[in-house]
């Protein structure tokens, strides 16, 4: 029993399916005081927040979206064992009204491990419009669970949700009140039959009975946890037995699935069948495989129009003004200072992590296009439409939306297969990502292109993405078939209703990716700039006689087949703490000398060499900030490592090739 | 003779006593169609034989013993009705009244004989189930078809009442067991019109009462009704979930978004290519091809 005056801090869990609006409640109660980081050891977003009502101080975790609590995947096995091991205080089970069904049968599932509940009836308005009439109060008299109906969106029913939830905490527990679903006697006798074949403590920490449910469920974190812990003996009894009775699955969920039907037709009223939605009637179009193609290619074209037009002159202004301004700021007015340190703030700081600062305006503006293409419900249409050709690669749709991302920073598109549900689809994409070129590497094949390409300059630094793109196939389609083990996994994903986007909703969802990304660069990015700028100082100052330069001529050899002086493959190495780097690093090689950087190619590159360094500066090794992301989301050096070798190898060669045969030509 | 009169008294007494139980007296006068006071008078004779337990002022009920021998007599019966249909090719408005006088041999190897010639039946030409060997009966729920709404879809599961008039017509509209009918319109005095196999018929009231049927959709578990992959489902179509034949670990996936058997189906988009998109439980799902290719289906209708 809770007493208000006892306990003031409670932790209260939020549930639901995803696209139900969740994280709009959980931005609405905790604002900026959410903290965002990883579940432990899972590579799955962890949001909490806290939110203060009267003197209750409400911690509030935001439980991973899932359809139901069979361990499908690593969402719903933290959502779960988080109900079971940390038993929260109390859950709120966000629905979505217009899809009240669906909904529903994660709160079967729920009311089997949360003793406190209450349910946050979203999207009233949205079901109203589909004629649907819900009654909430039908609905919690059914259920014996506080009902709020709610509108997250227009911020409607929070204050009531919220009062709702500090009642029931005050309130004494309902003990054994709670109304589980009836299997009837047939599956009952099959689950109490497994519940004997578990010996006590089996299950750990989840209950017993609950645990034989799963197991009938195929459970596969279930049936491993009980597996350790029984005899040889015991482990083949269970085994045959839950064999013999297979379709408990089937009827279990069915079971479930007539439940919430007899709930549904209790307390909603549906419209007359064929009314056709709005949403529907925008997926004739947007799911089509012709003009569904179309409007995502619009879609895509509209959205690096936006971000590029509006990015790409606060970038520069950010260069010229803050970076070099800043340079020659330093370099006039701190005179005074040790010219090593000096070198430091300038080439080290400035030029290194400033420059892969001055991409935020970027990424910004992508985060922003990106997040309203997802609020909107528009990307998992395009997820739908790239389907098909998404298997050639054996991935699915859901893998199209991280490599566009791609193009704008290839380390939030490394971090965005999250939403990749099937491990091996996610682990090739991650594989393929780096091969996108991202506004780093274009920003160089754009001044590359033309400074030698001249009007020709937009077709080469196009047919450079459309070539990498190909590489991107080649190479996708040889790991799927030939080097990751497993099977081609399929799409099974709900296609939301679409709704106006939430402009707060997608402010945050912005701000928390540009957190990630300036933590990134204030760290590895700092780290990796320090120590190139180290090597190209050491031992004499001088960057034509440093440890760096050694490193280029000692390169040289390899860079003539490309037609790549020493300077080029400086340039290229130092691509690798940010791809943007090279153009830095080459206005360091060649300063002094007082000409624009365009003649300073034409000094370094002919033609061919140019094409040579094109192909390769977009194939060449991910930079440092992609490369740890890798790690992070796949839990080791051995991908991150497999990257950087097929990338070396798969650069250099092309470039060689490339540079072979256009030097006879041009 | 005496024997046979107690087998039809056994019979009456079982098919009544399964809609109502104790059986009057009266009401099995009127079914046998004998007189009160001779109903009475073998009523207690058949008591003395611990048959029945026979209550003068509160009815009938069969003994565990009555009921055996009411099981095997029905057995038999239904036995030689499909015999006389499948094997002699009469007509199933005949073959009830032959099987009355065939049901009283009693012999175990010639009813053998009867069920290995006839294979894997377990049904009466008209539907009614034939009790096994040890008297057990799987009686399908149904409900007269007169009872039906407007618009479902039910299937015929058998015939009740051997009248030979009312199954000669019966026939005539080509309705038999495993026939699925939809009512279209109710009339007066309970007749019917029906749409069968793509066509309208009109059906009698009598008629209406005695024909069982059940929800159409049961059909599933009999396995009578085609299953398709859900890729066969074309645009606009609607269906209901049967069966998941992929792969097991698909299955939970599944499962969680509301393929469960029973589930009515709605094709939005199936472009034959690519995947398709369908309306499940209120909601839009995409589900790839490959994956769709395992759902089954069972097609119910064109909407749009």
């Amino acid at each position: 029993m809770l007493n208000s005056l006892e306990k003031k801090n409670i932790t209260v869990a939020l549930a639901g399916a995803p696209n139900v609006g969740k994280s709009t409640v959980f931005n609405l109660l905790t604002g900026l005081s959410q903290h965002v980081g990883n579940w432990p050891g899972k590579t799955v977003e962890q949001k909490t927040g806290t939110f203060r009502h009267g003197d209750i101080l409400m911690n509030v975790v935001d439980l991973p979206g899932t359809y139901s609590l069979t361990a499908n995947s690593a969402e719903e096995q933290i959502a779960r064992d988080y109900l079971v091991k940390e038993n929260p205080d109390i859950v709120v089970a966000v629905l979505n009204a217009a899809s009240l069904e669906r909904n529903l049968y994660l709160v079967a599932e729920l009311i089997e491990l949360a003793p406190c509940m209450v349910i946050a009836l979203n999207m009233v308005d949205v079901a109203e419009q589909q004629g649907m009439k819900i009654d909430p109060a039908a609905l919690s008299e059914v259920l014996d669970i506080p009902v709020i109906p709610i509108v997250a969106n227009k911020n409607r029913g929070l204050n009531e949700l919220v009062e709702a939830i500090s009642h029931e905490c005050v309130q004494p527990k309902k003990v054994g009140k709670v109304k589980h679903i009836e299997y009837g006697r047939d599956v009952k006798k099959i689950i109490d039959r497994v519940e004997e074949l578990v010996p006590e403590n089996a299950a750990g920490p989840y209950p017993r009975h609950w645990a034989a449910m799963k197991l009938l469920e195929g459970d596969n974190q279930i049936s491993k946890l009980v597996r350790e812990r029984i005899t040889t003996s015991e482990s083949a009894k269970l085994e045959s037995y839950l064999r013999e009775n297979e379709n408990a699955a089937v009827t279990i969920a069915t079971l479930r699935y007539e439940w919430v039907g007899r709930m549904v037709s209790v307390v909603q009223e549906r419209p007359p069948m064929g009314q056709v939605s709005i949403s529907e009637r925008i997926d004739r179009a947007a799911t089509h495989p012709i003009y569904g193609l179309l409007i995502l290619l619009g879609i895509m074209g509209l959205l690096f129009t936006f971000v590029y037009s509006l990015g790409i002159p606060i970038q520069q202004f950010l260069e010229t003004n803050i970076i070099e301004r800043g340079q020659a700021l330093i370099s006039q007015n701190l005179a005074f200072l040790p010219s090593w340190l000096i070198g430091f703030l300038n080439t080290g700081l400035l030029a290194g992590v400033g420059t892969v600062l001055t991409f935020i305006p970027i990424l910004f503006f992508f985060f922003i296009a990106f997040s309203v293409l997802e609020d909107v419900g528009y990307t998992a249409r395009a997820a739908f439409v790239t389907d098909r050709f998404m298997h050639l690669l054996g991935l699915h749709g859901k893998s199209c939306l991280p490599l566009v991302l791609g193009f704008g920073c290839n380390v939030p598109a490394v971090m965005g297969t999250r939403i990749i549900d099937s491990r091996r689809a996610r682990l090739l994409t991650i594989l393929i990502t780096p091969l996108v070129p991202c506004t780093g590497r274009m920003a160089v094949v754009t001044l590359v292109a033309a400074a030698f390409f001249g009007s020709l300059a937009i077709v080469v630094s196009i047919g450079i993405v459309i070539f990498s793109m190909i590489i991107l196939i080649i190479i996708g389609f040889i790991l799927n078939r030939f080097v990751i083990k497993g099977e081609p996994s399929s799409l099974i994903m709900e296609l939301p209703l679409y709704h106006v986007p939430n402009p707060k909703l997608i402010f945050l969802v912005t701000w928390q990716s540009l957190k990630a990304f300036i933590k990134r660069a204030g760290t590895v990015i700092l780290a990796v700039s320090l120590a190139v700028w180290l090597l190209s100082v050491i031992p004499t100052g001088d960057i034509s006689t440093s440890i760096l330069a050694q490193i280029g001529k000692w390169l040289e050899p390899l860079g003539s087949l490309m037609g790549l002086g020493w300077q080029m493959m400086v340039a290229l190495i130092s691509s690798f703490i940010a791809k943007e780097n090279t153009i830095a690093t080459l206005g360091v090689l060649t300063s002094g000398q007082a000409v624009g950087i365009t003649d300073q190619l034409h000094a370094l590159l002919t033609p061919a060499a140019a094409l040579a360094f094109l192909v390769i500066q977009v194939l060449f090794i991910p930079c440092i900030a992609t490369v740890s992301a890798i790690k992070t989301e796949t839990n080791g050096w051995r991908w991150p490592i497999f990257v950087i070798l097929v990338q070396l190898v798969l650069s250099f060669s092309i470039a060689i090739a490339v540079y072979q045969v256009a030097h006879l030509f041009i | 003779m005496e024997s046979e009169r107690t087998g039809e008294y056994l019979e009456a007494i079982y098919k009544q006593q399964s809609k109502k139980s104790p059986v009057s007296t009266s009401a099995l006068a009127e079914d046998l169609k004998v007189s009160l006071p001779a109903v009475t008078d073998m009523l207690r004779h058949m008591k003395e034989q611990g048959l029945i337990d026979y209550r003068p002022n509160r009815g009938t009920t069969l003994t565990e013993d009555g009921e055996k021998k009411a099981l095997g007599l029905i057995r038999r019966h239904r036995l030689w009705e499909r015999f006389l249909t499948d094997v002699l090719g009469m007509k199933w408005d005949k073959v009830h009244d032959e099987a009355c006088k065939l049901e009283h041999i009693e012999s175990p190897d010639l009813e053998k004989g009867l069920a290995n010639i006839l294979g894997d039946v377990n049904t009466c030409p008209h539907g009614q189930p034939i009790p096994d060997q040890q008297g057990k009966i799987k009686e399908e729920k149904a409900s007269p078809l007169s009872r039906a709404r407007i618009n479902q879809a039910v299937s015929v599961v058998a015939v009740d009442r051997e009248d030979s008039q009312l199954l000669k017509s019966i026939e005539k509209l080509g309705l038999k067991p495993g026939t699925e009918l939809k009512i279209i319109e109710k009339g007066a005095n309970g007749n019917l019109k029906a749409e069968m196999n793509g066509r309208a018929v009109n059906l009698g009231g009598e008629m209406a009462a005695v024909i069982m049927t059940h929800p159409a959709p049961k059909k599933i578990d009999t396995g009578l009704q085609s299953k398709i992959p859900l890729t066969d489902l074309d645009t606009g179509q609607t269906g209901i979930v049967n069966l998941y034949t992929g792969k097991r670990g698909m299955l939970g996936r599944c499962l969680s978004l509301g393929f469960t058997p029973g589930s009515p189906i709605k094709m939005v988009e199936n472009y034959h290519k690519g995947p398709v998109l369908v309306k499940i439980h209120d909601t839009s799902v995409a589900v790839g091809r490959g994956l769709a290719e395992k759902i089954m289906v069972v097609k119910t209708g064109e909407t749009c």
